[in-house]
Order: structure tokens, then sequence, then C-alpha cells
């Protein structure tokens, strides 16, 4: 099956520790990633008739009044926070498939002067669901996805070193690169002594919490041949919600299996039902990494391991830049920056296209995940293979 | 995890929440005013749902019977480090715990766990309620039932 679109451009701000981006505002961004954007294709703004957003998105009107976009003839959200990233280039290819626009960007962005996602669930009005998360004192994502670590330790015997191991192959693919802001070299023993912010995961389980915007350009795989980048095909995108995980961790009432999970199983089978997947063909994976436990629980969900042998894979060294499954080498949301997401889709695209700072040699497919959050949860495969 | 030495964890001063609720979670706050446990079942099909809401999501049912729940247990619970106004003081240890109950099947209450010894603390340890005053309605926290040697 080829792919009817692909990655043409991509644009992106530098990354911004958490309220460092001002007096910029969020859209002056937004605006500054589609121009880089679209340069970056060879195409220009008047090119740009469809928006592709998640997470609530923003602003179709103000963007368009912005950047003078003369005809937009497609806009569209995901829902699902981060869980819905990755579908951007879901929404984009069908709207390329289905001729509803020749050019469409997709954009991502976080400002978090004025509202840390961190105390996300805190600032959340009281409502006859969520009072228990606040009698809890469940503030945060962080601290709500602890309660899955601390059972999925109990169920499967997951160390604390694997968590660790994360970090640590995080920090070590930052190292070298210059956007990341997290780059100090990492033992396990540094690891151990974070001070604990809900236990079991510490400080440095946490990933950081950043400003920026990020762009994409997708267009027809056929036009994408003629422009100025090596084009990175959309080879595979699925978006599932399904009730095993629901609202996730907003909820906690996921099914026994599902809450030692990151809610993926179903995405992953939708990946393997429409497209064939199968993480034999993974060359490099980008998977979204707010909590480096969610990491070894997607690692599960997408079958790089099995269902609770996450700990001793990571702790094999599977997933260090020359491991079996190299996992962001761009140093993530840990290290590198926290884009709600698709500070990961440009590593694939970077990889992909063979320019990449940890460049896998010879990588052709490339996973991306939206983050383990309530549903819709999506992913996709990027190639440089039509 | 070591916690300095006999550390527990405090009790939330719930005097100022108000806590939210609509007709379908009423009867749950109103069973605890009374000192009980109890969660919605679908009156047709008897699955459990949770929190109480409008339809069964097995049946789509909205008919619904309460059933006092059994055994209380930890499922999973995690410990928060809370500080005070005076950053050099040494943090206070709350304890989101989520809860299970025998003969309440797939059903799961998020609550907190007070006075709770942070060093001897395990998934499936037996609880019992702690019945707390918020501003419009009593709030059940959890304790260990039987505190391990």
């Amino acid at each position: 099956m080829t792919s009817p679109a692909a990655i043409v451009g991509v644009g992106a701000t530098p990354y911004y520790f958490r309220g460092t981006s001002l007096p910029q505002t969020v859209y002056e961004l937004i605006g500054k990633a589609v121009l880089m954007g679209v340069e970056d294709a060879g195409l220009g703004v008047d090119d740009v008739d469809g928006l592709t957003f998640f997470a609530y998105g923003f602003d179709t009107a103000t963007i368009v009044e912005m950047l003078g976009m003369p005809q937009v003839t497609f806009a569209h959200v995901v829902g699902g926070y981060g869980a819905g990233m990755a579908g951007v280039l879901d929404l984009a290819a069908m709207a390329i498939e289905t001729g509803r626009a020749k050019t469409v960007v997709c954009i991502g962005a976080g400002q978090q002067s004025a509202n840390r996602y961190g105390q996300a669930l805190g600032r959340l009005p009281s409502t006859p669901d969520n009072i228990f998360h606040q009698i809890a004192g469940l503030g945060g994502p962080g601290q709500a996805m602890a309660l899955l670590t601390q059972r999925h330790m109990h169920k499967f015997g997951t160390r604390r070193e694997a968590f660790g191991e994360i970090v640590i192959a995080s920090r070590a693919a930052a190292f070298n690169r210059e956007t990341a802001i997290r780059r100090k070299h990492l033992t396990m023993d540094d690891y151990m002594a974070s001070p604990m912010l809900a236990d079991p995961m510490c400080r440095l389980d946490f990933c950081l919490e950043t400003d920026g915007a990020l762009a994409f350009v997708v267009t027809s795989a056929e036009r994408a041949r003629d422009l100025k980048q090596k084009p990175v095909y959309i080879s595979a995108t699925a978006q599932v919600a399904n009730r095993d995980w629901g609202r996730g961790f907003f909820w906690l009432g996921q099914s026994d299996e599902a809450f030692t999970s990151a809610g993926a199983a179903g995405v992953a089978e939708r990946l393997r039902q429409t497209s064939g997947y199968d993480p034999k063909d993974i060359d490099v994976a980008c998977i979204y990494d707010h909590f480096s436990p969610m990491v070894l629980m997607q690692l599960e969900d997408y079958g790089f391991c099995k269902k609770g042998e996450g700990g001793p894979f990571v702790q094999s060294g599977a997933i260090k830049l020359d491991g079996s499954i190299p996992i962001n080498p761009h140093g993530g949301h840990l290290s590198e920056g926290y884009v709600t997401g698709m500070t990961h889709m440009r590593e694939a695209v970077e990889q992909l296209r063979g320019q990449a700072v940890n460049q896998i040699a010879g990588a052709k497919r490339a996973l991306v995940t939206g983050g383990p959050a309530p549903h819709p949860l999506t992913a996709a495969v990027l190639s440089n293979e039509p | 995890m070591t916690y300095p030495n006999g550390a527990r964890s405090f009790t939330p001063d719930f005097a100022q929440l108000i806590v939210a609720m609509d007709q379908w979670s009423e009867p749950y706050w109103q069973a605890v005013g009374e000192h009980r446990l109890q969660f919605p079942r679908c009156g047709k099909c008897g699955t459990f749902r949770w929190p109480a809401g409008p339809f069964c999501y097995k049946c789509r049912s909205q008919e619904v019977e309460w059933v006092t729940a059994g055994q209380a247990r930890i499922y999973s619970y995690t410990v928060l480090p809370v500080m005070g106004p005076d950053k050099d003081a040494p943090p206070q240890w709350r304890v989101p715990v989520v809860v299970e109950f025998d003969g309440i099947p797939d059903v799961r209450l998020v609550s907190v766990l007070v006075g709770a010894p942070l060093d001897a603390l395990a998934i499936g340890d037996m609880l019992e309620p702690e019945w707390l005053a918020a501003e419009n309605a009593t709030v059940p926290g959890f304790r260990l039932a039987e505190e391990k040697a």
C-alpha cells in the first residue's frame, strides 16, 4: 500500500524553559513555526489550505488573520490532550486523500507561563466526577500516573532502576543536541538521589515544562517528490478511544489490565489491522515521554516487548542509541523539551531525512506515539519509502 | 523509598471543601453521611459503574440499585510530599489511594489514606473508612485496618 501523503516541511521555534518565551504570545510562536515550515518545504503561506490541531487546538480564524491565509478549506482538531498528537497527521492525510485540501499545516504549541501542565488536574473546576481526585490530593498528571506505576511494579516486579535507565538514555541522547534543555550526564546514583515527587516517581521521572511551537507541512506524496526536501511519507496512522482506558488517569477506573498500561494497546492493534504494523519493522521509536514509567508501558503496548517485561527490556540496553530499538535519539520530553509530542515528530522527520543529530544508520521507519492521557490515543508510522 | 523514621501521612482538612454532586451521585454521598459505603449497580444487568452516572456502560439501562461495599483494600497508592509556606520546614506526607472493595467488582474509589505509616504500606493492605467533615458533606478517607508489626 502506498502512502497518499508526506511531510515536506518542518518549522520549530526555539524550545524555551517554562515561561521564558514571553513577551511573545503563543500565536506569535505558532506564526513563526508556520513560516519556517512552509519555507522549509519551499512553499508559501498562500499555498496553505488546511490546518490540523490536537488537544483542543488553537483558533483557526486568529491564525488565518494573523498570517493572511487566503482560503483554508479544512480545519480540524483531534481531542485527547497530548494523546491526540500523532492524530494531526491522520487528519492531514485524510484531507489530502479526499481532496479537501492540498497543503495542510499541522500545528502544536505550548506556553506554560500562566498554566503549568504539571498542575493541570488541580485547576479543573470541581465536578461530581473529579471530586475524588481532589479529595485524594492528585493535582497533576504525574501524581496520578504514579498510581499506575506503583501497581505495575507490584504486579510485574518492575524496578525503579528501569525508569532510571530510560532517563539516563534520554540524557545521553540529549548530550550533543543543542536544542536540548537538560544535557548534563547522569548516573544511576544521580537518579536514585533525585527527590521523590510522587512515590515511586522522582523528579527526574517528570518531563520538562517548555514553551515553543512546531508546524509540519503535509501534501500529497506525488507533489512531495517535486519539492525541496526528501519526503517523509505518512505510512500509517491510528486514532482509538475505548472504555478500557477512557479518561485514563483522570478516571482511574480502567480495566485491571489497562491500569498497568499506557492505554495504547488499542492503537497498536488498530495499526496492525490497518497497515500490518510490526514492531520489528520500526528502526527508531519516538515515544511520548512525559513520565518515564509511561515509556516502559508504551514499549509493552506497542509490542517491543511482552506485557510486564518492560523493566528487563529497558535494563538490557535495548532502547539506547546503539540498542535494538533506539528510543528518542533527540532526548525527548525528559531532556530536550516538552511541546506535547511535536518535538518527537520533528525528530522522526530528521531521522528519515538522514539529518538527525544522533542519526540511526539506515533508518527507514519511525514510530511516533501520542501521549498516554484521556483518549483518543493516536500514533503514526513514518517512512522515507513511499 | 525510605521515609523519615515513623513518618505518617497527614489528615487533610476538608472543612472548606464543597463536594460537587448530582442526581446520580447523591445517594452515594447520602450514605456516606450515615457512615456507609455503597456503590451503584445496574438494575437491569447487574454491572457496577463508577463514578455514578446516567447509563450502564454494558446494557445502557438507566436503572440503578445501591449495594453496600465489603472489605476495603489498597489497589494502588502514592506518597506526595506537601510543602507548607515555610520552604525549609520538612514536608507533610499525603497519600492518595485507589481502593477496591469485596463484593463490588471493577469499582475503584479514589481517596486519601490518613495516619498511614509510610514505610509499611503495601498494595492489598486492608483498610477501614475514616469519616471526615467537608463543608456540605462527609468525605470518606481511609486508614490501615490493622497495622503491621
